[in-house]
């Protein structure tokens, strides 16, 4: 079972995604795809971690390379972010490469041995600015991520200040 | 008329093809400035509404004669005014224009469809 969430930035996706987690018994396996760099990201991640804590997540950062994550079988997995993990495969060299397939294998990957799997997104492209060509790369290339999930997507869902707005599937809480 | 509406990237040509299968299609970032007639489907409305303003054309009204003479279009234009209006000021202007002519179309449409992550929410009609 996938769940994608997605939504624009602070929407209240990550509270939503471990709200459905709540009624999961362990083993829940949380992938952390923010590399630590600077202080905005120091502060994120401090505040993601406090609001896992005491709910049982085993958390594992892992920045590129999902495919390489060993999830116990019947575990669940949440990854968050799919923003992040796109951006981090995308720019981690000198050349700009397109990591879709390579993230989508990743995906199929952890969905075969997790029971439940739910994805946190972002939605980025609606704000109309025409950015230089890495940036406007980044936008497509997350763009057709998101629709490649969302096709394969169990369930499907909007955040908008917390609210979750069914777009496929059925809500799962 | 139909009105299909998203952010970039989110699969609004490729769902009218399926869908709509237009069988023309004119592109709103290299037509002609003249508004055409019972055209089937016109894609990046919202980059004709910047090339009219380039030409300092009144953009509302060249939207409402559009509708009017292209009753069967499907229009497909992106969302850009989610984020922070810019300080350039030709910039606010064409989130401007594009918001005012995004009301006139989905006023005068049947069926308005957002696509978010390749999949369509009809937000006004009947389901497609």
């Amino acid at each position: 079972m996938i769940t994608l969430i997605t939504g624009g930035s602070k929407c209240g996706k990550s509270r939503y995604a471990e709200r459905i987690f709540s009624n999961i018994q362990p083993e829940k396996l949380y992938i952390a795809t923010m590399i630590p760099y600077g202080e905005e990201a120091h502060t994120a991640i401090e505040r993601h971690r406090k609001m896992r804590e005491g709910k049982g997540f085993k958390t594992i950062e892992k920045y590129t390379d999902i495919h390489e994550i060993l999830p116990i079988e019947s575990s669940s997995v949440l990854l968050e972010c799919m923003g992040n993990l796109c951006a981090n495969e995308m720019f981690c060299g000198n050349k700009i490469i397109d990591p879709t397939d390579k993230i989508l294998m990743g995906v199929q990957h952890l969905n075969r041995m997790a029971k439940e799997m739910v994805i946190v997104t972002n939605q980025v492209g609606d704000d109309g600015i025409e950015y230089a060509e890495e940036t406007a790369a980044y936008i497509r290339v997350l763009g057709e991520i998101n629709r490649r999930i969302a096709e394969f997507s169990d369930n499907v869902i909007e955040c908008v200040y917390g609210l979750p707005i069914l777009l496929k599937g059925v809500l799962p809480c | 008329m139909v009105f299909v509406i998203g952010g970039a990237a989110q699969g609004k040509i490729k769902f009218v093809m399926e869908h709509f299968k237009p069988i023309a299609i004119v592109d709103g970032s290299d037509c002609f400035l003249s508004i055409p007639q019972n055209s089937a489907c016109i894609i990046h409305y919202h980059l004709l509404i910047k090339r009219l303003m380039l030409e300092k054309m009144d953009t509302a009204e060249f939207t409402r004669k559009f509708c009017s003479e292209n009753p069967n279009a499907v229009i497909v234009m992106n969302e850009i005014g989610c984020g922070i209006i810019p300080l350039e000021k030709n910039e606010r202007e064409w989130r401007e224009n594009v918001g005012r002519c995004g009301c006139i179309i989905a006023e005068k449409a049947s069926i308005v469809i957002r696509m978010t992550c390749g999949i369509p929410t009809v937000i006004k009609g009947q389901s497609i």
